[in-house]
């Protein structure tokens, strides 16, 4: 009884049989090993123990999810993996290649800047008006330090978000998770009083970096403002300019992504800061999967406000029985509700009925994305780790 | 059930079969269309189209074309020279180069050209037609003013005075 207890969410839905999650999990371990058992992989030794490793990982935190019918907690451990291995992974792999994290010009001059997915807002004015990408990258496949080019890049990012809409916040950034994991870290939040205004800080930096971006032609974002920076690679500081870029890197990080996660367990960098966020928040008006709260049920208590980590349900938002649309579907809310009035929900359907067939709906595609995108990238930091220290 | 709710039943399980199809057909699709839509990543950084290569008995110097900054770009109209290959270049390298094309030497870009691929590289540049500005001593200030090596190449980009 007291097993049961610990995995059941607080909303008290009977946990399923093991038979039946092992069924409902089949679908995910074909896909993990479909995803994994790449013939590359079998010459690296380091990769394929890795592999292994995270697939077994992803498989089980989808058995728990099956069986608990709890999703935010199992979803964290994925994705604070995520946000770990992936700074492993890379720094690595940029210093075997070059040395440095520093990035120097010729290597942007190379057209082999790594491209993550956070600078496409800011490309799409310049390319639309001068068919110029601003970025120091290759396009086509074969180009870029990893080989995979701009091109690649945006093909992944435009699939998996066609899939899951603002879901990549939860299921595929590779940066997220290092907030998450700093967010989880204290019981409870030291700095709970938050000017809701906050919320509007991306669609501010948004702006501002699309348009300087235009007015600059260079990514700006990347340039000066890029938390991420700090773990991934900076500019070279070949000047006093590139040292106070990579001023600017460090002091984001430890403010948004460390000391104000561990002080409001919040994802404070996604919430008040992220320009691609609020880029992908578009993306949840055109996804078939959504968050909704029965009113009928809620009381309301406001737990799912206090629980959501980027402040995106408010009195009025529960009251109307939605999320805001920076809503990223990372499963708090759902999680934290003791009635089980908020639930995930097809757009087009009662909100009320069968919501454990949308949330199998939605962790199907998402987890898919997760494992496909996440899980190896996860497998690299891993592969990277093995062949380092074992 | 209603047709509303069969409608969005049949879009989430499309959803669900997008997801399959994502590493094996739309990530592809979607790659290979990106890069069919003519895009050129800023001459700023690549240095702009190669115009003409001029041929010496051991290496050649390709002349590109002058790349100007769009708008508030904080960078001058350069031109970029690319000698390659580098282990056929002498020790220093003095050239006089016709930039652009007119068969009048347009200026005389001299450095060094040290074994160690990560010693640093510093050139300067004589003007000899005001088009041109002169450099001394120049390292990799800026992209519209630099020595570089990439790979196997050593550029040089040059910037105009007058453009």
């Amino acid at each position: 009884m007291a097993t049961e207890a610990r995995i059941l969410k607080p909303g008290g839905t009977a946990p399923r049989t093991i038979g039946r999650s092992l069924l409902l999990t089949l679908p995910i371990a074909l896909w993990s090993l479909l995803m994994f058992a790449n013939p590359q992989r079998h010459s690296n030794r380091s990769l394929q123990i890795a592999s292994l490793i995270t697939a077994v990982f992803m498989i089980a935190l989808f058995f728990m999810m099956m069986r608990t019918t709890s999703t935010y907690r199992w979803r964290r451990w994925f994705f604070v993996a995520l946000g770990i291995l992936f700074p492993v992974g890379f720094i690595h792999t940029v210093i075997m290649m070059r040395g440095t994290m520093g990035i120097p010009i010729e290597e942007m001059i190379a057209g082999r800047t790594p491209f993550c997915y956070l600078p496409i807002p800011l490309l799409i004015l310049p390319a639309a008006f001068t068919k110029t990408l601003v970025f120091p990258g290759s396009i086509l496949p074969g180009g870029g330090m990893s080989g995979a080019g701009m091109a690649a890049m945006a093909g992944l990012w435009l699939a998996i978000t066609l899939v899951i809409g603002k879901g990549w916040c939860s299921y595929a950034c590779f940066f997220g998770g290092i907030e998450e994991g700093m967010a989880s870290v204290p019981a409870r939040a030291k700095l709970r009083k938050i000017d809701p205004r906050w919320r509007y800080g991306p669609w501010a930096v948004l702006l501002a970096m699309v348009l300087l971006s235009l007015a600059l032609f260079e990514p700006a974002y990347c340039l000066w403002l890029c938390p991420f920076k700090a773990v991934s690679e900076y500019v070279a500081a070949r000047s006093t300019v590139g040292m106070v870029q990579n001023g600017i890197f460090a002091v984001l990080f430890a403010g948004l992504v460390i000391a104000l996660p561990l002080l409001t367990k919040k994802r404070t960098q996604c919430a008040f800061f992220c320009p691609f966020g609020a880029f992908q928040s578009i993306f949840n008006k055109t996804s078939v999967f959504d968050v909704k709260i029965d009113r009928a049920r809620c009381s309301p208590c406001v737990l799912c406000k206090t629980a959501c980590p980027t402040f995106s349900l408010t009195d009025e938002s529960i009251a109307r029985g939605e999320t805001l649309m920076s809503c990223m579907k990372c499963g708090a809310c759902v999680d934290a509700c003791v009635k089980n009035a908020i639930v995930w929900h097809i757009k087009g359907t009662e909100v009320a009925c069968k919501p454990e067939r949308a949330r199998l709906m939605f962790l199907y595609a998402a987890w898919g994305m997760a494992v496909m995108f996440g899980g190896s990238i996860i497998a690299e930091g891993l592969a990277t780790i093995l062949h380092v220290f074992v | 059930m209603k047709l509303r709710a069969k409608l969005a039943y049949t879009a989430a399980g499309m959803t669900v079969f997008a997801a399959l199809l994502v590493p094996f057909l739309l990530m592809g699709l979607f790659t290979n269309g990106f890069a069919a839509l003519g895009l050129h990543v800023d001459e700023m950084y690549s240095g702009g189209p190669k115009v003409r290569t001029v041929q010496t008995s051991a290496y050649s110097i390709d002349i590109h074309r002058p790349v100007f900054p769009h708008m508030l770009q904080s960078e001058r109209p350069f031109v970029q020279l690319d000698w390659r290959p580098v282990s056929a270049l002498p020790s220093h390298v003095s050239d006089l180069v016709d930039v652009d094309g007119n068969g009048q030497p347009d200026i005389r870009v001299s450095f060094d050209v040290p074994s160690d691929a990560k010693t640093p590289l510093r050139v300067n540049v004589e003007a000899l037609n005001p088009r041109y500005e002169a450099m001394r001593n120049v390292g990799k200030e800026k992209f519209s003013r630099l020595i570089v090596r990439v790979d196997d190449v050593i550029l040089v980009r040059v910037p105009l005075a007058h453009p």
